[in-house]
């Protein structure tokens, strides 16, 4: 395999203090560019198999490997400068006085130089289009102003894999798009993108590879397209693939997930369609 | 309506006393839930052991950092605040309280003379502190050698800002202004006040009911000066960030009710 | 609401009423810091433990709670014993150190003293799980409210026990999130750094929960909290039989301990 290998875990379990048995011999293999989302109901093991990523939680049996840095016993100070984490609830982030404050905090912990740190808070406010609000407090913000900043805090340690638990939850649908936009951003200019989220149309529209979690294992690990012919056992976990997928289920185009709706008109017309979406175009 | 009502709309509201429904959801001008969020807070802070009390097996916990912070916060409603938090965390954590039933005056006396100052009733603070350091001075515990050193370094910060006007005056407006700078050192005066409070209920509480004598407090003295800055400095570091926070999120706190208009 | 601490058993201090409880718990409390002579606080302190037997409460408890007050227990016992000035000499240890105020001897005052002192902690650590651990917390606020303690005071008190546990959730969030954004020192061993770490925790929680007080404001106020009238309750507590004569009990104790004080027993 040509991809580079970024994240490895081995056979991972996580007993939380309270017995309660969050993962339960998870095996996951995540390479450098990869878009990938990880679904499941409460309770599955999603954040917590997560959190192992950067060393917030610890393997209680297994082995996790992040470039090549055994995460089971990485500071999470070092791994955080390969991990950037964003939080579901933007305000257990922020924590500074103003938004410059907040975005410098990260870089100057790690020790950058002052020019370093300027250069980065200056680049993230511009890209993010933070100007307007950048010595404002935090807490002054919206709920998707904050969302942002939160996520320019991770910017600003400059990772190689960023983890967005649940980035659009409590957002109107402008305010998740415009998350979603930048995540797709990060994506193109090259970084590895890992969701957890219940929202699948989300999932079908951004990831490219869904991960399925139910229990403490995983179910299901395929690209969207693949997972989401899989009705039955998704329906089991309390997860629906999106009203469009569904729709072209009971048309009958079953051997490959219609995501969106330009794979709908594709596989109506039949004429632009690629030849697994064509079958669909006959059953029609 | 005639007369048969059904038994459920039957219930007469008997007038209560006198008060507004505004003041009835609020203390000392403080809205209830606002003080039970903090309460909350204290049990939580309650759980973090920090620094440990020498030869004893107790631990003094975050919540002094709480105690010494609330009466700038959220003036003399501190007191009730940290009153219901301490006594939660007196059926939560009993390890933690050295005094039993009565644990939670420390924390309460602590938020009271800062919440009280703060307020500009500083008689009324001044009295209560008073109080405080007869309650450790008549005890004849106190009378023997140095034993007035023990409540005097932070205690004697707070009789100054308690007492002297100026100081006084200076202090609170230095926080009621949010000036960037001298922000700081009114918040560590405030700071001492409302720890040196829970610091000498504290120690008035274990030389009455335990009887300590100067053989245990002068050699640990060193080590209590030491605890007191540590926690007074930190107060004022989290007190600065909570105001400056709260002031500009527009936030409801103490300071509000005492700005000038 | 949940009931902290609370035991269920069946048992006489179970049935008795919260009100008769607190009562008891202080006149306790008062009657242990009256009297210095071991002899007495013995009795109570047996009095304290057979309640706690007869309760079905596991004695063990009593065993775990003093743990943590072993250290306290020897200062207390070691300082009175050595210096206080007591007249029946037991036992010498060294010549007179007037720069430390010890006599030299160990004298029997002292020693009985520092016994009597230790077994008031005892008592004074384990009335309140007593009361705690054999009431609903319901039963208690009722009570609070039955002795004229202010309903918002109550309602406090209740509402800081149920958020409690989300606030340390949010804690252990925020101390994750300061992790990942670089500050690495709340894995040190070091307790002073540990201590400005937790500082550093405490703004944003604060702020946070403020914010969240403004939400529970609104659900207060639209379910009439501070509403104009008295207030009604669903529960309901009675006086029974032996609440009177615990209640005469406690009252009994308080005017006899004074009285024995006045008369000067009870004290070393």
């Amino acid at each position: 395999m040509d991809r580079e290998l970024i994240i490895h875990g081995e056979n991972l379990t996580h007993i939380y203090p309270n017995g309660v048995e969050a993962l339960r011999g998870v095996t996951i293999d995540i390479y450098r560019g990869e878009y990938l989302a990880i679904v499941g109901q409460n309770g599955s093991g999603k954040t917590t198999l997560a959190k192992h990523l950067n060393g917030l939680l610890r393997p209680t049996h297994g082995a996790i490997i992040v470039r090549g840095i055994d995460a089971g016993k990485a500071k999470v100070s070092e791994l955080s400068r390969i991990i950037g984490y964003v939080f579901q609830n933007p305000d257990d982030m922020l924590f500074c006085n103003s938004i410059e404050e907040e975005i410098a905090f990260g870089p100057e912990m790690i020790g950058c130089s002052k020019e370093e740190t300027k250069h980065r808070v200056d680049e993230i406010i511009q890209v993010l289009g933070l100007e307007s609000m950048s010595d404002q407090h935090p807490f002054a913000l919206s709920l998707g102003d904050r969302q942002r900043v939160a996520v320019a805090c991770a910017l600003s340690m400059e990772p190689e894999v960023f983890v967005f638990d649940e980035p659009t939850t409590g957002q109107d649908y402008f305010g998740g798009q415009r998350i979603m936009s930048i995540i797709d951003q990060l994506h193109a200019s090259g970084k590895t993108i890992i969701i957890i989220t219940h929202d699948m149309q989300m999932v079908a529209e951004h990831a490219q590879r869904v991960v399925v979690m139910s229990a403490g294992q995983i179910a299901l690990d395929a690209p969207p397209e693949k997972a989401f012919t899989q009705l039955e056992p998704l329906e089991t976990l309390s997860l629906r693939p999106p009203q469009i997928t569904r729709f072209a289920f009971r048309m009958g185009w079953t051997d490959h997930a219609i995501l969106n709706v330009q794979q709908m008109l594709a596989a109506m017309n039949g004429s632009h369609a690629s030849s697994k979406i064509e079958t669909g175009g006959e059953a029609k | 309506m005639n007369q048969t009502n059904p038994p459920e709309n039957n219930i007469e509201a008997k007038p209560a006393p006198v008060r507004s429904w505004q003041s009835r959801g609020r203390i000392f001008g403080i809205p209830v839930s606002l003080i039970a969020i903090w309460a909350a807070l204290f049990v939580a802070a309650s759980a973090v052991p920090a620094l440990p009390v020498p030869g004893m097996g107790g631990m003094i916990t975050v919540n002094a950092i709480m105690t010494a912070i609330s009466g700038v916060v959220l003036g003399p409603a501190a007191a009730v605040a940290n009153m219901a938090g301490a006594i939660i965390a007196t059926i939560l954590f009993p390890f933690g309280a050295f005094f039993g039933p009565i644990s939670f005056l420390t924390a309460t006396v602590g938020g009271l003379i800062a919440g009280l100052t703060f307020a500009n009733r500083w008689k009324l603070a001044g009295a209560i502190e008073l109080l405080l350091i007869a309650s450790w001075f008549v005890n004849p515990a106190s009378w023997q050698p140095y034993m007035y050193l023990v409540p005097l370094p932070y205690t004697g910060i707070a009789v100054l800002v308690i007492f002297i006007k100026p100081l006084r005056e200076w202090a609170r407006n230095q926080i009621l202004t949010q000036n960037k700078v001298w922000m700081w050192p009114a918040l560590f005066l405030f700071a001492s006040i409302g720890h040196a409070g829970e610091y000498l209920t504290s120690n008035s509480m274990t030389n009455w009911m335990y009887n300590l004598t100067w053989q245990y407090w002068i050699p640990t003295l060193p080590y209590w000066i030491g605890v007191d800055t540590v926690i007074v400095v930190l107060s004022m570091v989290v007190g600065v960030g909570v105001l400056i926070g709260l002031h500009r999120a527009r936030l409801p706190h103490a300071s509000d009710l005492y700005i000038k208009k | 609401m949940a009931d902290v601490g609370y035991i269920n058993q069946d048992s006489f201090l179970h049935r008795l009423d919260a009100r008769t409880k607190l009562i008891l718990m202080l006149a306790i409390l008062v009657v242990v810091l009256v009297f210095t002579d071991p002899i007495y606080v013995i009795a109570i302190l047996f009095l304290v433990l057979g309640a706690w037997k007869l309760a079905k409460l596991p004695l063990n408890m009593v065993g775990d709670i003093f743990k943590y007050f072993t250290g306290i227990a020897v200062i207390i016992f070691v300082l009175q014993a050595f210096f206080y000035p007591g007249e029946t000499n037991l036992l010498q240890i060294s010549n007179p150190i007037p720069a430390i105020g010890f006599s030299g001897y160990i004298t029997l005052q002292g020693v009985m003293y520092g016994l009597a002192l230790v077994l008031r902690l005892v008592v004074i650590m384990t009335v309140a799980p007593l009361l705690v651990m054999t009431t609903p917390m319901s039963d208690l606020m009722l009570a609070l409210v039955k002795f004229k303690v202010p309903y918002r005071f109550a309602f406090i008190l209740t509402t800081a026990m149920s958020l409690f546990p989300s606030i340390q959730n949010r804690a252990e969030l925020i101390q994750q999130a300061q992790l990942c954004r670089g500050v690495g020192d709340f894995e040190s061993g070091n307790f002073f750094v540990r201590l400005r770490a937790s500082a550093s925790i405490l703004t944003p929680l604060i702020l946070g929960a403020f914010r969240d007080s403004q939400i529970l404001d609104v659900a207060m106020s639209s379910r009439a909290f501070g509403a104009p009238i008295q207030r009604t309750f669903l529960l309901e507590s009675h006086f029974r039989q032996a609440d009177y004569i615990f209640l005469a009990g406690s009252c009994l104790s308080l005017v006899g301990a004074v009285i024995l004080r006045i008369m000067h027993l009870g004290v070393v």
